[in-house]
This record gives structure tokens, sequence and C-alpha cells, in this order.
């Protein structure tokens, strides 16, 4: 399938003074899975129209297959997109909304009935290939828009949210859908969503978007174990990571009345960077909190917490705290703690992370920054 | 039991306004072309010399060639008008569809012979087709067309001509606006997929635009067919069905032997002939379109 090579791609909309992209740079390998993933307003949805031809590049050159695609249209860019709100031709059969665009192209009858029913079984849609979108689910509209992409055996597949108008159960259905047709079909795709949920479960690789400017790129236990910055950290991962405000000494690290001995590879990095005794943002996964039933109350690396909420989630409990002056969400095996009651928990340092207090940039060892370089 | 009987009790008013000015004048016309009512002064003022006839007046009509050739006339005048007015509406519609400069200002003025009155908009026409000052008649002379100035609506192919095009001047702003305001409302990512698909502007405009606009065409051609069949206003003032009969549509013809000639009966029989002309039209109508919907 195709290579896709965007190098430093702006876009301005007419009468706007910023720039909705800035300087958008990425390299997409043969038959990766590419989720573009951030906020909305980040520039994500911009972008993949770009790749797609709906909007024009303002700056920079886009090159699929290694020829420059800029001024190409749309059509002649072998592409295939899937909309959010499906954009099925409503006055169309399934069939029709899967055969139109081969149609169009004059391929003969037998051709297109071979791939429209190839799709269609693949999909799941046979039997309803006689009927009109308005009597399908919401699943079933999607997958005759995915059919409609596959049938045309594109280089590149862009989505666009395809599954945000779905419910949450059938959303989570169609994500392995979609990531099985993946692997089967084997085409570069590009997928644009705001929930960290599908980039993390179908991506090959994460780009993730802010303010029209890519904040980080890497696979999705990349971005997770090593985001670069507050942003990502908070962004990635449900619940959001902990942001606590700290101060480290040479010994221990203090958050509000709480003081904890952290391993010194953690307080080395903070020395290394100069951040030692400076007030510094601590990045904590609610997973890496756990709840310490048995443990004396003075341990190290334990503190007391009032809880304020207890919410069971099933074989998982998130308990809302604070510690220091920061709410504190904790993720921890399902418990019959209430509302109101002390507990003792434990914190993971080991899996902690740093921010600069004012630019929000991860603290990491000189070792660690060259590594995410190199990746 | 009050509470169950209020809701009608506010409805009274508005049932006895309709029932006044609609229902009764309906059923009214109805049983009128059923007896033999005609300008007798007797028989006006006294309903006992009032019988019942049956469907003689219907068939009196039938009979009629002065009907049948109205009717023609009708057929040919809703058609071409209709027409036309979709054509040139759709056309309008696809045009202030898009973005340019000042369209806001374009699409106001568009409107402006669909919001004259039909009666000055007919008089503008006749004066433009005036034989001896007319704008029209003067640009055909001028333009070699005609051996100068000529009566226009003193022909019969050209006076009904004449009318056709000042009913489509008038009424392609209706359709126009119904498109338009339809077409605006079409989902935009139907668009950008069909782009991404390769669909070329004439296929999406007959695979795409208009099935998509069938719903807004419908009732545009349905009030406009309706509308046109029954046109009365603008033949008054133009030609008076003239030059003998020779513009004479349906709607003309049930007036004149109406009020003119006191033909009661007759003129109402004529008048329910043409609510069920109207009525196969609008069946069909729904028929074409919605077929495949369901």
């Amino acid at each position: 399938m195709a290579k896709i090579v965007m190098k430093n791609i702006k876009k301005r909309y007419k009468n706007s003074d910023s720039l909705t992209v800035k300087d958008f740079n990425l390299s997409i390998d043969h038959k990766e899975f590419i989720v573009l993933v951030g906020p909305s307003g980040c520039g994500k949805s911009t972008t993949l129209r770009m790749i797609a031809g709906l909007e024009d590049i303002s700056e920079g050159d886009l090159l699929i297959e290694e020829k420059r695609m800029n001024d190409v249209a749309p059509k002649n860019r072998d592409i295939a997109m899937v909309f959010q709100n499906y954009a099925l031709y409503p006055h169309m059969t399934v069939y029709d909304n899967m055969a139109f665009a081969l149609k169009i192209k004059k391929m003969n009858k037998s051709e297109i009935d071979l791939r429209v029913k190839e799709a269609a079984k693949i999909l799941g849609l046979e039997e309803y290939l006689k009927r009109k979108p308005k009597a399908l689910s919401g699943g079933q509209r999607q997958r005759v828009a995915l059919g409609r992409a596959m049938v045309r055996n594109p280089k590149v597949f862009l989505m666009d949210e395809p599954l945000s108008n779905l419910d949450a159960k059938l959303r989570s259905h169609m994500r392995a859908e979609i990531s099985k047709l993946h692997r089967k079909l084997g085409a570069t795709t590009i997928y644009v969503t705001h929930d960290q949920t599908e980039a993390m479960t179908m991506a090959s690789r994460i780009v993730i978007m802010k303010d029209g400017i890519i904040q980080q790129i890497g696979t999705p236990k990349e971005v997770y174990d090593r985001p670069v910055n507050r942003f990502v950290a908070g962004f990635i991962g449900s619940p959001s990571m902990n942001f606590i405000s700290a101060t480290c000494s040479d010994t221990a690290l203090k958050i509000g009345d709480f003081t904890f001995t952290i391993p010194e590879e953690k307080i080395e990095i903070l020395k290394s960077q100069g951040y030692l005794n400076k007030k510094i943002t601590l990045g904590i996964r609610p997973e890496d909190i756990h709840h310490e039933p048995k443990k004396e109350k003075n341990n190290s690396n334990t503190f007391q917490a009032t809880i304020d909420v207890s919410e069971l989630m099933g074989s998982e409990s998130l308990l809302y705290t604070s510690l220091g002056d920061s709410t504190l969400i904790a993720k921890v095996k399902s418990t019959n703690i209430a509302n109101g009651e002390k507990v003792t928990l434990s914190i993971d340092f080991n899996k902690i992370h740093f921010f600069d207090k004012d630019t929000e940039e991860v603290i990491q060892s000189t070792n660690q920054s060259r590594l995410i370089a190199i990746s | 039991m009050i509470k169950k009987i209020r809701p009608y009790v506010y409805l009274v008013p508005a049932f006895l306004v309709i029932l006044c000015v609609t229902l009764a004048p309906i059923l009214y016309s109805i049983f009128i072309s059923f007896i033999d009512l005609t300008k007798n002064v007797h028989k006006l003022d006294n309903p006992n010399l009032w019988s019942f006839i049956g469907f003689t007046n219907y068939i009196n009509v039938l009979k009629d060639s002065v009907f049948w050739s109205s009717l023609v006339r009708t057929i040919i005048f809703t058609v071409v008008t209709v027409g036309f007015e979709f054509i040139l509406g759709l056309a309008i519609a696809l045009i202030l569809n898009e973005k340019f400069r000042a369209r806001g200002l374009v699409r106001g003025l568009m409107l402006i012979p669909w919001a004259l009155p039909t009666i000055v908009n007919a008089v503008l026409w006749k004066w433009f087709y005036d034989a001896d000052h007319g704008t029209i008649t003067g640009l055909l002379a001028r333009l070699g067309f005609t051996d100068g100035y000529s009566n226009i609506l003193s022909h019969t192919t050209s006076a009904l001509i004449a009318i056709m095009t000042a009913d489509i001047w008038k009424n392609t702003a209706f359709v126009a606006l119904i498109l338009l305001a339809a077409l605006q409302s079409l989902p935009k990512d139907i668009y950008e997929a069909a782009k991404v698909d390769g669909v070329k502007p004439f296929q999406r405009l007959f695979s795409i635009t208009i099935p998509l606009l069938a719903p807004a065409i419908l009732v545009a051609l349905i009030i406009r067919t309706m509308e046109a069949f029954k046109a009365f206003d603008i033949i008054y003032i133009m030609t008076g069905g003239g030059p003998g009969g020779g513009t004479q549509l349906l709607s003309f013809l049930a007036y004149q032997q109406s009020m003119v000639f006191g033909n009661f009966s007759y003129g109402a029989a004529l008048a329910q002939i043409m609510s069920i002309f109207t009525m196969i039209f609008a069946v069909i109508y729904i028929r074409i379109f919605y077929k495949d919907r369901g």
C-alpha cells in the first residue's frame, strides 16, 4: 500500500490570523494505522481533510508514494474516506451506495458486482444490500460507509471520527472490526478521533495534537509510558494522570505535609536537570496508586487518605481523594470502601513522571531524552 | 368531564371560521352543481323552485367543445409554465447556492417578482406588451422579429405565450426560493464523499442533488401545478380570456359561465371537475417521487 510523507504542512483559513495547523511533519509507512488524536479544534480533522484534498494546503508538501499531491484532485489521490456522519447517499440502496464510485469509473458490471458482494461479505452486510440507509442502524450504516471505501481498493483509507455517532457498546465492537479489517486489507490508514481509547487500541502509531501542533508521535505504549509533556500525559490514559505540586530535596519528595522516600534514580533525574528544591509538577497515573489494607501506616511510600467518593466500576474502583492541594484519583481493585472512609494508599514511585511547572515539558534524564529522540 | 371537553371548546372558534369561509362554500358549490340554478331572478330567491337534476350539469360541461378547448389550453399553460419555472428555478437556486459577492442582495432581488401581487405583475406585463408603447413590442420590432409594432395580445398564440412568460417571470422566483432553502439544508459531507469518489459536476446534479431535492421539488411542483391549473387573475387582467376565447383557461371559463352568463350550476360543475384534475395531479406527483421511499 502507500507511503505518505507530510513536510512542513501548514493550514491557514481565509479571514483567520492564526494557523490551524502549524508545521506538520509526519512520515507514514506502508500498512501503518496512524491515529491523529487531540481535543476539538486541534487541527486533526483539518490535517486529514488536507490529505483527502478537501482542504487546500497553505504551505508544505504532501507526498503519496513520493508523488506531490498538493494540487491533485481528491479523486486522483487514490484515497477513500469514511465520514463521521457516514455521508451515505440516502436515495440509493446499500448496494448502489457501494457501487456508485465504481460505476462512475465505468468499471464493468460484473467486476462491480464482485467487489460489492465481497465487501458486503466481509462486513456482514449481505442481507441488507437492497435496503436504503434509512432502514439501517448506526453501526450498519457505518459498515456501509466502510464498504464504500473498501470496494474502491484505495491506497489510503482516511477516517474522520467514524465511530463518534455510535453508542458505547457498538463503538467498542466497531473498533475491533476496523482493526480486524485493517489487518486483513493491509491498507495504510489515517484515523482521526478525539477519543484516546480509540487511539490506544487501534493505532500502530499515535499522533497527539494540540492547537495545530504535534505534541508527540509514538506507539501507544510509548506515549503512555513516556509522555513528553503534561498535555500528552493528561490526554492519554483514562482516568487522566494526576498532577500534583511537589518539591524534591536530595533525600525525599515533599507533597503538602507529606514526605515520601522515592527511588534514587528518580532523584538523580531531578538533580541532573537542576530541579532539586524547586517546585515541580508530579504526574501519577491512577493505576499506580494502590490500596494497602494491611500495610503499616507510616511506610515510606504510603499516606493516609480520606476517600471523598468511591466509584465502583465492576472489577475496579475509582477512589477520589486529595493529596496536598490537589485532587487525586486512584484506580484500585474493587473494594468495599465507603465514601468518607479513611484508608492507606501507596504510590508506585518507580512509575512517576516529573514536569516543569512553567513549560510543562517532561523532566527526564539526558539519556532518556536521547532515547525518545531516536525512537 | 370538563377537562375532556375544554380543548374542543377552544377549537370551536377556529372551526366556525373554517366552516363559514371554506367548508360551507365548497359544500354549497357541490350542492348547486347538482341543481339547475341559473340567472333567473325568481329561481335565485326561491329555493322551492330549485330542482335536483343529477349529473346533467356535468354531462353538459363534458359535451361542451369550449370546455375541451379550454382544458387543452389549460394543460398547455400548466405544463409550459411549470416546466420552465422548474428548470429556471432550479438553475437559479443552484447559482444562488454558490458563494459569490453580494449573494444576499441578489437573493433579495430575485424575490421581487414573486413578492409583487399578481395583479400588479399582470398590469406591468400588459404594458410591456402594449401595441403602441410596449417595451417588449418595441424591442421585438427593433430586433426585426416583427414588422413594426404589433399587437401581441390580440393574436391567440402570441397572447398565450405572452401570458405564460409573465407567469413564468413571477413564479420562477417561488420555485427557486423553495429549492434554494432545500439545497442549503443538504448535508455537506455527502458532497465531500462524492468529491472523493470522483463524481463529476454533471453526475453530481443528476445522481445526487436532484434525488436529494425530490421532496422539495415535489412540494414546489404540486403547489405550482395547482396554481397554474387554476390561473385566473393574470388572464383576467391581461386579455380577459381573449382574443376570441384564445387565452381562456378553465377557471376563467368557470368564472365567465357563473358570474357573467349566470349559469351558476354549470360553473359549479366545471369547478368540481377542475378539483378532480388537481387531485389527480397531486396523486401522480406523490406516486412518482415517493415510489421508492416507502
